[in-house]
């Protein structure tokens, strides 16, 4: 344990002020390991040492990637489930409406884990949009190979559906197999996953009616940020949206991109003559 | 309930599945494994390493009732049991713990892997309100998928066992 | 907010109003349905009622139904909170007047998930 009494009590105060969210003394094995890949990636070896570094000089970027990094949890399922509300309500009634009945519609989930986010995404098509496997396809990619696979597989454990996935929608769209849960089949034949490195040229894709790029820019800095969200406006269409994670914005980072509210959430639109 | 199959109709019949046709030692630990890491603590592990019982030891066990009907059994040492009941009250575990506390907490992770183990299964069936005490016998040697484990260093094992003996001319091994 | 913990294991009693306690729930607790529905028809009426499935005396399907069955308690959030984890029992649980399910083992953190989607998630939350 390398995290100080100090460091640990300063994020404390950090997170409870900019999330109303109470770090009990005992977590600090969970600040250890949420902060620790952010430290890595800027190259200072421990986590009290990134924290006094941003202690000693916080800028907004620095201290929302803390409160960001310990108030999300990538394995949950409609957790913060405001942008996936916005999806059914605003954005595929507007995009349906623009687009000919034979053009089909393309999500791409940018960093999607073990598959929580694509199929939320599904499920919520499946129920609200009829035939929706062929008016919309959704493109799963992440970095490790192994959550891409996983993805493919579209197969839960018990703790896994336990988090964050209403029971009518388990039982709608899961059945057991065996001691895990299996997506239905018309679920998964409308995700496509494959690796994908956002820190690197993208490959061919889309062009994305939608994008799902939530808790991701967090862990670059800000020329990473930067030059990500303009690959990513590359391959999306001109009049599409963009989903980030609650705590994160184009604002200040990549001035092409309009901010938009959707219900209770925020949505970022390619602005026009970019 | 009337869509429970008791099992009992198949007794007259030519054949009935035995558990090994049905779950393997794999999927029965998968099932402790998440037991273990939700209830017991993030960050305890279930070695597959079989260890030797003995002295004073407890099981706890539900019945299964339905197209297998049998029983999911643990058994471990009696100090094992209290230190399980311990992690699983965590701060909320008295001083001292009294023999029903134990019997409790025990029977609650039999109830919970039990009910796991249940959902694998073909169904419906019914399961039973969880027990404590000395092991049901074994009634087929045929009709048992066992796990034996160690956890903080200490043997436990999880047996998923028919509850009816072998039917004649069926294989015994 | 008030919540009723209803178990047969006290183990689990504690564990589950240890976690809603330390979301700031008042809760009270209950052996089996029966003991349950005597801590409703006392008058104290909470927002949410966790409840096991297998117990003695009354399980948890039968004390859902009985519940939906009273206009009185239509107001009540019921999870069932149980190792029953079949396909059918959760559709049974759902048709028999269940919001919610969780299926034992559980964690915390899938508790506030599921607390989250109730809108029952206090403002304030405990990590």
């Amino acid at each position: 344990m390398t995290l100080t009494a100090t460091s640990f009590d300063w994020v404390r105060a950090l997170v409870h002020k900019e999330s109303a969210i109470v770090l009990q003394p005992g977590k600090e094995y969970l600040v250890e390991a949420r902060l620790l890949p952010i430290a890595r990636q800027m190259g200072i070896p421990d986590v009290s040492t990134y924290v006094e570094s941003v202690r000693s000089r916080p800028s907004p970027d620095s201290t929302r990637q803390i409160v960001e990094a310990l108030t999300t949890n990538e394995t949950s399922w409609f957790r913060d489930g405001d942008p996936f509300t916005a999806l059914t309500s605003t954005v595929m009634p507007a995009l349906l409406a623009a687009r000919g009945p034979n053009e089909r519609l393309q999500i791409w989930s940018a960093a999607c884990s073990s598959g929580q986010e694509p199929y939320t995404i599904a499920m919520l098509l499946e129920d609200a949009i009829p035939n929706a496997a062929s008016r919309v396809s959704i493109t799963a990619t992440d970095l490790s190979r192994e959550m891409v696979e996983r993805t493919k597989a579209g197969r839960f454990s018990q703790l896994e559906v336990n988090r964050g996935l209403p029971a009518p929608m388990l039982v709608r769209h899961f059945t057991r197999a065996g001691s895990e849960w299996e997506v239905a089949p018309q679920l998964r034949r409308m995700v496509t996953a494959s690796e994908c490195n956002l820190a690197a040229p993208l490959p061919r894709m889309g062009p994305f009616d939608v994008v799902y790029l939530r808790n991701v820019l967090i862990y670059f800095d800000l020329p990473t940020k930067q030059a990500i969200l303009r690959r990513v406006r590359e391959l999306m269409r001109p009049d599409g949206w963009l989903f980030l994670g609650a705590a994160e914005t184009t604002l200040g980072v990549d001035d092409s991109w309009e901010r938009v509210v959707v219900g209770r959430s925020s949505a970022y639109r390619p602005l026009k003559g970019n | 309930m009337n869509d429970v199959d008791t099992g009992e109709r198949r007794r007259s019949g030519e054949t009935r599945p035995v558990i090994t046709e049905l779950i393997d030692e794999a999927t029965v630990q998968s099932i402790a494994e998440d037991a273990w890491t939700a209830l017991v603590g993030e960050d305890e592990i279930l070695l597959p390493i079989p260890g030797e019982l003995t002295g004073d030891i407890v099981s706890s066990w539900v019945d299964v009732v339905g197209p297998w009907t049998g029983t999911v059994v643990l058994t471990t040492g009696r100090e094992t049991a209290a230190g399980l009941t311990r992690a699983l009250l965590g701060d909320h575990a008295p001083d001292e713990l009294e023999d029903e506390d134990i019997a409790d907490a025990f029977g609650e992770i039999a109830n919970v892997v039990g009910g796991n183990v249940k959902a694998a299964l073909p169904g419906p069936s019914a399961l039973s309100l969880p027990d404590v005490g000395d092991a049901p016998a074994v009634r087929n040697p045929a009709d048992v998928c066992r796990l034996d484990v160690l956890w903080r260093g200490e043997p436990l094992s999880i047996s998923v066992q028919g509850a009816l003996p072998a039917l004649p001319g069926a294989p015994q091994n | 907010m008030r919540a009723l913990v209803i178990d047969d294991s006290r183990a689990m009693r504690r564990i589950v109003s240890g976690i809603l306690e330390g979301l700031g729930y008042e809760t009270q607790q209950a052996g089996h349905g029966r003991e349950g529905l005597d801590v409703l028809d006392g008058g104290w009426l909470p927002e949410l009622v966790c409840v096991d499935w297998n117990m003695p005396v009354m399980d948890g399907l039968q004390f859902v139904s009985a519940v939906r069955a009273n206009p009185a308690y239509r107001q009540l959030t019921i999870m069932m909170v149980t190792s029953e984890s079949e396909h059918t029992q959760i559709v049974r649980a759902l048709a028999a007047g269940a919001h919610e399910y969780m299926i034992k083992p559980f964690t915390a953190d899938a508790f506030r998930d599921k607390l989250a989607l109730l809108g029952l998630l206090p403002q304030e939350v405990a990590l």
